[in-house]
């Protein structure tokens, strides 16, 4: 079985790439996780994976100089498919190639979680979510994140994509979010995952080039996203059927 | 609000207030900015709206469309970008009667949250207030300036229509973008 998230967002500063990092830890205690940054214009996954020194990158990959396996590193309980952060290799890379990627990925294992651009503004930027069965969009409880979200999930939708749900991030005490959630969950087709609390020990971890839950995982942010992992159940469906799936994802005609 | 023309500084589309509000900050900019939503379709998007600033603090904030001011006028403006923003500079003795009008006023840090959905410029914008607007906001943070907020992002997700109307755009967009990008 294989499922493929799209952990986006429509807005940067959202906490995307260390939600995604952590999210596949805490998914990989029950499954075989994968996580590719795909974010290709502006990567930072492998800062978050300790994989700063990485030889082989996404981008190699994109721009057919590497198997796909050449670029994938196992840390951290997980398989982590980095992207370079060159100018040149985002200009040689074929974004297009990242269907063929997906596919070969899905043939060996239970998650893949993508690490997608914070901007719809680019075919590269919006081809991780129409290449997912579903997002996780990643919110911070303000005006500007909830209506960039809103158009990620519109995006999602007119594509054949789901929702899997909410992941409100960097929330504030005050910022009263039971409410603002249950307000919000109105106008998303999936349900609130988890609200994490904004932490000093997250930019904490980036720094340490770790992830959240190996840094610190009794805070009370790694705990919120155990929990949003938790919530997300994860669909059955073949590998074999996946491969295909994704090599001939195509956005269905407009009614 | 009545506002003598400053002299133009800068004039430009942005997709995010955020790089407004931030280069406003750097330059420590004295003058206004008037915001204009390019997204015809959504409803609230006529009118303009405008922030003032003192030394790259927002002081003011207004909305010709809904003819509100303060927080309000900042819940006008919160519609998703592109915004066409023009940046004028104004002698602060020009700005001085505008800046009497108290029901417009917004504390220092709010465009930063509300507009750019920012918290740290929030509250670096804060640290960069003259010490009677900073304690006056600092002090309302556990109470005042944290209730604005929340109900702030609260009134956004009671507009039902608002929020349909930037579903309904999104998805035409997509659709349209769709068949431009040959997925």
């Amino acid at each position: 079985m294989v499922e493929v998230f799209a952990v986006a967002s429509g807005k940067g500063g959202t906490g995307k790439t260390t939600s995604t990092v952590a999210l596949g830890m805490a998914l990989s205690e029950r499954y075989d996780v994968t996580v590719v940054d795909a974010d290709t214009g502006m990567a930072n996954l492998l800062f978050h994976a300790g994989l700063s020194d990485a030889e082989t990158t996404l981008h190699d990959v994109l721009a057919d100089d590497a198997p796909v396996e050449a670029a994938t590193y196992d840390r951290f309980g997980m398989t982590v498919v980095p992207c370079g952060t060159s100018l040149d290799g985002f200009r040689d890379a074929d974004p297009d190639r990242l269907r063929e990627v997906v596919a070969s990925l899905a043939t060996g294992t239970d998650v893949i979680l993508l690490d997608s651009p914070p901007a719809l503004d680019s075919r590269t930027a919006v081809l991780p979510v129409v290449l997912a069965d579903r997002i996780v969009v990643v919110l911070q409880p303000t005006i500007p994140a909830i209506s960039d979200g809103l158009k990620v999930q519109e995006y999602a939708t007119t594509y054949d994509t789901g929702v899997a749900g909410l992941l409100f991030n960097k929330v504030r005490e005050s910022e009263s979010i039971d409410r603002v959630a249950e307000k919000t969950e109105r106008y998303f087709d999936g349900p609130t995952l988890a609200a994490v609390p904004e932490s000093e020990r997250a930019r904490e971890a980036r720094r340490a080039g770790r992830p959240l839950l190996a840094h610190a995982p009794d805070c009370g942010a790694a705990a919120a996203y155990r929990r949003a992992a938790d919530a997300l159940t994860v669909r059955e469906g073949s590998p074999g059927d996946a491969a295909d799936r994704f090599r001939s994802a195509v956005v269905p005609e407009p009614l | 609000m009545k506002l003598p023309r400053g002299r133009l500084r800068r004039s430009r589309v942005v997709t995010d207030p955020r790089d407004v509000l931030a280069d406003v900050l750097d330059r420590g900019l004295t003058g206004y900015a008037v915001f204009e939503s390019q997204e015809t379709l959504l409803l609230d998007a006529e009118g303009r709206g405008v922030v003032t600033f003192a030394d790259g603090v927002p002081v003011l904030a207004y909305h010709t469309g809904t003819d509100r001011g303060g927080p309000p006028a900042l819940a006008d403006l919160a519609v998703p970008g592109p915004y066409h923003v023009s940046l004028y500079a104004l002698d602060a003795a020009d700005l001085e009667p505008a800046h009497r009008a108290d029901d417009l006023r917004v504390p220092p840090g709010m465009p930063a949250e509300r507009l750019a959905g920012d918290p740290a410029l929030a509250d670096s914008t804060r640290r960069a207030a003259p010490s009677d607007r900073r304690d006056a906001v600092e002090s309302g943070r556990s109470s005042g300036d944290a209730g604005d907020t929340r109900s702030a992002v609260e009134a956004f997700l009671d507009d039902t229509e608002k929020i349909e109307a930037i579903k309904d755009q999104a998805r035409a967009e997509a659709r349209e973008r769709a068949a431009e990008w040959e997925f």
